[in-house]
C-alpha cells in the first residue's frame, strides 16, 4: 500500500510544485518555541542498553550526553569527558566534566562512567557488547578521572564511545526505572533536553534543560519527536508547518528535487557514512570465481543507478570508505565508469540469484542492475523477498548475491573490519584474505592517523580488486526542515542534534 | 431471547480459541525470526541466541502456544517482543483512536448513505440518481489510500484547510480532535459509504415494488409514512447486514489509513508489529479483530428483530 502510493503521490507532487530558490537568514539565536520533529519510524526503547536501531540515536543524542563526541569533519571532541589520552596501548585515560548534574539532580562523576560502562559490558540483554569488547575493566581512580583497561590496542575505542556505548545514565534514574527503564527514562540523562513523556506511536516529548553545561543552550523550550513511517505524509506534514524537521531518510529521493525547489524548505546534504549496493557469496557458487566478480563489477554502470533509483541524493561509492571519513581514497578509480566489454572478457555466460528486498526501491534497482548486466551476457534473477529473511539466509552463507548495504560507523574500522576481514561478524560473504587480515589488524592497533590511513587505503585496494563486494553508492546525511529552523548543524552520522538550534 | 443470547455468547469461545490457534499457527510459520530482526545491524550469533532465550521463542512451538494460552485465560496476552510492553495495555492504549475513527467513518457513510440511497430510489432516474451511482462507483473503486493521498493533497498542502495527518487525545483538546478526525474519517468511510448507498437504493427499489406498499398508499397512508415507516424499515435489513460485516472492514481499513494519517491506532500498531514479527501483539490484534467481528454480527442479528418483528429468536 505504502508503496503503491510513492509513485502516484510522487507524479501528483511534481506536477504541483512550483520553483524557487532556498533562503536562510543570520539573526541573532531567538530563544522559546517547540520544534517538531519526524522520525521515519517508531522507537524501542529509551535505554541505549538494548538499542538496535539507528532512528533511536536521534532521540537519544538529544537528550543524554556521550564521553566524547564529534564535530562536522568527524573529529572527536570532548563530551563528558574534557580530555582523554593513552597512557601505555592499552590504558586509556579520562578526565571528566565537573559542574554536570543529571537531570534528576544526582551528580555526574567517575562512579556513574563505571556504573553505565559495566551495565553495557555485562547485562546479558545489551546490544554494546560488540563496540565494548576490547575493554577489560573500568577503573576509578578519583571523582573525576577514569580508567580504561584494554585487552588489546584499539583505535576504534574512542569512536564507539561517541554513540550509545558511550552514552552516561543517571544510576539513580536507571535503579528506579527498573524493568521499565526504558520506556520511562525519566531523569536520566545529562543532555540539552529532558524526557517528559513517551506515548507510542504518536509523540515524544523533551523540554529544555535549565542547567545544562552548555552556557546558554539549548534555545528551544521543547523538541516533540512524531513518528511518520509514510514518507508522503511526512512531506506533507513538513509542507504544512505541521512538522519542522524531516530526519535523514523520512522523505523519499524521488522527493527531494521537489523539497530543494520550494522557498518555504531548506535542504542539505553531505555523504553519511553508509556503503550499499550488494555482498557476492566468495565462498561457494557462480561468485567463489574471482573473474566472474569482477565482470559483474565493470559491467555495471552505477552512475545510471544513482540518476534513475537515487535521483542523484547517493553519491557513487569507490569502496567501503565513504567521502565523509578522513580515510577516504578518492584515488580508488577502478569501476568509476561502465566498461561491458572489459566485463565480457573476464567472464561472460554465466547467471546468478540476486536477493532484492521487498520494496519499490530495491526492485527498481534490482531490474537496472538486471538490464546493465545483461549487456555483458550475465544473467540476473531477480529473487525479491522480506529484509528480515535475506538477513537470516545472507549469515548462514545461502545465497550467491544480496543487496544489503551497512549503515556505516564513524571510525572506518566501523565499515571494514566486520564486513572484510576473515570470520567477521557481517561477512556473510566469507571473504577472506590473509593480507587484508593483517593490514586491518594493525590499522586496530595503532592510533596514528596518518599510518591508519595508510592501511586503510591498502586494504581497501585489495578488497575492491578482490570485489568482495559490489559497491554503488553512498547515501546521504540530510537536513531537512521549513526554513523557519535555523543553526541545525549537518553532521554526516545523520543524527540531527538540536542543542544550538532556534526558530524565527 | 436470553437463552440465545447466551449460546451466542458461549460459541464465541471455542472460535476465538480456533482464531488463535490458526493466528499462531500462521505467523510462526513465516520464516523470519524476530529476535535478528531486532538486532539488526547488533546480531551476533550470541546476542541473537540470547534474545531469543529471554522472548523464550528457543523453545517449542506447541509449550509457547500452551504457555500463551493460559496467560491469555488469565486476561494476560504477554507483551511485545518489541517494546517490551505489555499486550493488552499496547492494544488498549491505541484503542480509542481507532474506535474514533472508525465511528467517525461508519457514522459518516451512514449518514449519507442511507438518504441518498433513499432519494436515488425515489428519484431514479434523476441527475441525482446518477449523481448517486457515479459516487458508488467511484467509491468502491479507488482504494482508500489513494483517496487519503488525495485529499492530503488538496485540502492539506494544497488549500491548507486540514492538518495532513497525527493524533490529539478529545481529553486535550476537542476542536483539535475533530480537526484532525475529518480526513482519515473520510477516507476510511468513503468505501464504506459507496457500498452502503447502493445497496439502500436496490434495496428500496424492491422494496417499493412490494404489494403492501401499495395497500399503505391505498389506505391513504401520508407519503412520509409510507416512504420511512413501511419502505425504509424493510429496506435496511440487507444494509444493516452490510453495516453489521463492515465493522470488520472498517478495521482492515484502519492499517492503511492510521499509516496515512500517522493515526496512533491498532491498524498501525497491527502494521508496525506484522512487519516487526511482534507475535505477542499480532496475536492479540487479531483476538481482538474477531471478537469484534463476532459482536458485530451478533448485533445485527439482534438489530434484524428491531427491523422485523417476524423475526425472532428462541
Amino acid at each position: 500500500m505504502k508503496r503503491l502510493a510513492v509513485g502516484l503521490f510522487g507524479a501528483l507532487f511534481l506536477a504541483a510544485c512550483g520553483t524557487g530558490g532556498t533562503t536562510s537568514t543570520n539573526t541573532a539565536p531567538k530563544s522559546g518555541g517547540t520544534l517538531k520533529v519526524a522520525l521515519n519510524s517508531e522507537l524501542r526503547t529509551l535505554d541505549p542498553l538494548k538499542s538496535s536501531q539507528v532512528v533511536e540515536r536521534q532521540v537519544y543524542y538529544n537528550m543524554y550526553d556521550s564521553l566524547v563526541t564529534i564535530d562536522q569533519s568527524l573529529k572527536i571532541k570532548p563530551g563528558l569527558a574534557t580530555s582523554w589520552q593513552y597512557t601505555d596501548p592499552t590504558t586509556l585515560q579520562f578526565t571528566l566534566r565537573t559542574g554536570v548534574k543529571f537531570h534528576d539532580g544526582t551528580d555526574f562523576n567517575a562512579d556513574a562512567v563505571k556504573f553505565n560502562i559495566d551495565r553495557y559490558m555485562t547485562t546479558p540483554s545489551s546490544t554494546r557488547k560488540s563496540e565494548l569488547a576490547s575493554v577489560k575493566s573500568v577503573e576509578v581512580t578519583s571523582p573525576t578521572t577514569v580508567v580504561f583497561h584494554l585487552k588489546r590496542p584499539d583505535a576504534s575505542l574512542l569512536a564507539q564511545l561517541v554513540d550509545r556505548a558511550g552514552m552516561i545514565l543517571s544510576p539513580a534514574a536507571i535503579q528506579k526505572g527498573g524493568a521499565d527503564f526504558g520506556l520511562n527514562p525519566v531523569g536520566a540523562g545529562t543532555g540539552p533536553f529532558e524526557f517528559v513523556e513517551w506515548k507510542r506511536d504518536d509523540h515524544l516529548t523533551l523540554k529544555k534543560n535549565p542547567n545544562y553545561w552548555v552556557p546558554g543552550r539549548p534555545y528551544l523550550d521543547q523538541v516533540i519527536f512524531r513518528p511518520i513511517t509514510d514518507s508522503n505524509s511526512a512531506l506533507a506534514a513538513l509542507r504544512t508547518g505541521d512538522i519542522d524537521v524531516a530526519t535523514t531518510n523520512s522523505i523519499a529521493d524521488k522527493d527531494i528535487a521537489g523539497i530543494k525547489s520550494d522557498s518555504s524548505l531548506v535542504y542539505k546534504d553531505v555523504a553519511g557514512l553508509s556503503f550499499a549496493g550488494f555482498e557476492v557469496n566468495s565462498a561457494s557458487g557462480v561468485f567463489a570465481d574471482k573473474a566472474n566478480r569482477q565482470a559483474v563489477a565493470y559491467a555495471l554502470d552505477r552512475g545510471q543507478i544513482i540518476k534513475n533509483v537515487f535521483f542523484g541524493v547517493h553519491q557513487l561509492s569507490r569502496g567501503p570508505i565513504p567521502p565523509s571519513s578522513w580515510a577516504y581514497d578518492s584515488s580508488e578509480q577502478i569501476y568509476v565508469k561502465a566498461d561491458p566489454e572489459k566485463a565480457k572478457s573476464m567472464a561472460t555466460g554465466f547467471s546468478f540469484a540476486l536477493k532484492t528486498p521487498n520494496g519499490p526501491v530495491p526492485i527498481q534497482e534490482a531490474t537496472l542492475i538486471k538490464d546493465q548486466l545483461a549487456k555483458a551476457g550475465i544473467t540476473v534473477n531477480i529473487q525479491v523477498e522480506e529484509f528480515g529473511q535475506i538477513l537470516t539466509e545472507a549469515e548462514s552463507h545461502k545465497f550467491d548475491a544480496a543487496l544489503v548495504g551497512w549503515s556505516g560507523r564513524i571510525d572506518p574500522d566501523g565499515n571494514m573490519y566486520g564486513w572484510f576481514h576473515t570470520g567477521g561478524s557481517f561477512n556473510d560473504g566469507q571473504y577472506s584474505d590473509p593480507q587484508v587480515d593483517s593490514l586491518l589488524e594493525q590499522a586496530r592497533a595503532v592510533s596514528d592517523q596518518g599510518q591508519r590511513k595508510t592501511f586503510y587505503d591498502q586494504a581497501q585496494q585489495t578488497l575492491v580488486q578482490d570485489v568482495a563486494y559490489i559497491f554503488i553508492d553512498h547515501g546521504p546525511a540530510q537536513d531537512i526542515t521549513t526554513a523557519k529552523v535555523h543553526n541545525l548543524p549537518l553532521i554526516a552520522d545523520t543524527i540531527d542534534r538540536f542543542a544550538g538550534v532556534w526558530k524565527g | 431471547m436470553l437463552q440465545y443470547l447466551v449460546r451466542r455468547l458461549a460459541l464465541m469461545v471455542p472460535v476465538a480459541f480456533l482464531v488463535s490457534l490458526v493466528v499462531f499457527s500462521l505467523i510462526h510459520l513465516t520464516p523470519v525470526d524476530p529476535a535478528a530482526l531486532m538486532l539488526g545491524e547488533e546480531r551476533t550469533p550470541q546476542a541473537v541466541a540470547a534474545l531469543r532465550h529471554e522472548l523464550g521463542l528457543d523453545r517449542p512451538l506447541p509449550e509457547q502456544y500452551v504457555t500463551w494460552l493460559g496467560h491469555a485465560l488469565h486476561g494476560d496476552l504477554g507483551r511485545s517482543i518489541r517494546t517490551d510492553q505489555p499486550v493488552v495495555q499496547a492494544i488498549f492504549e491505541r484503542l480509542p483512536a481507532t474506535l474514533e475513527l472508525g465511528f467517525a467513518a461508519l457514522a459518516w457513510s451512514v449518514l449519507l448513505a442511507i438518504p441518498l440511497g433513499t432519494i436515488a430510489a425515489l428519484k431514479r432516474g434523476s441527475p441525482i440518481d446518477v449523481l448517486a451511482t457515479g459516487f458508488t462507483i467511484a467509491g468502491v473503486s479507488v482504494p482508500n489510500f489513494f483517496i487519503g493521498i488525495l485529499l492530503i493533497l488538496t485540502l492539506s498542502v494544497g488549500l491548507r484547510l486540514f492538518p495532513p495527518g497525527g493524533y490529539t487525545p478529545l481529553t486535550e483538546s476537542i476542536p483539535d480532535n475533530l480537526h484532525r478526525l475529518i480526513l482519515p474519517a473520510i477516507t476510511l468511510g468513503t468505501v464504506t459509504t459507496a457500498i452502503n448507498t447502493r445497496f439502500t437504493r436496490s434495496s428500496m427499489l424492491d422494496v417499493l415494488r412490494q404489494d403492501y406498499i401499495r395497500t399503505a398508499r391505498a389506505k391513504g397512508a401520508s407519503w412520509r409514512q409510507v416512504i420511512i415507516g413501511h419502505a425504509l424499515k424493510n429496506a435496511l435489513i440487507p444494509v444493516v447486514t452490510i453495516i453489521g460485516i463492515q465493522v470488520g472492514s472498517i478495521l482492515e481499513g484502519a492499517l492503511v489509513t492510521e499509516t496515512i494519517f500517522s493515526w496512533p491506532g491498532v491498524g498501525k500498531l497491527a502494521i508496525d508489529s506484522i512487519f516487526g514479527r511482534d507475535y505477542p501483539i499480532i496475536q492479540g490484534i487479531v483476538l481482538v479483530i474477531a471478537l469484534a467481528y463476532m459482536f458485530s454480527n451478533l448485533a445485527v442479528d439482534l438489530a434484524y428483530a428491531w427491523l422485523n418483528p417476524r423475526i425472532s429468536y428462541t
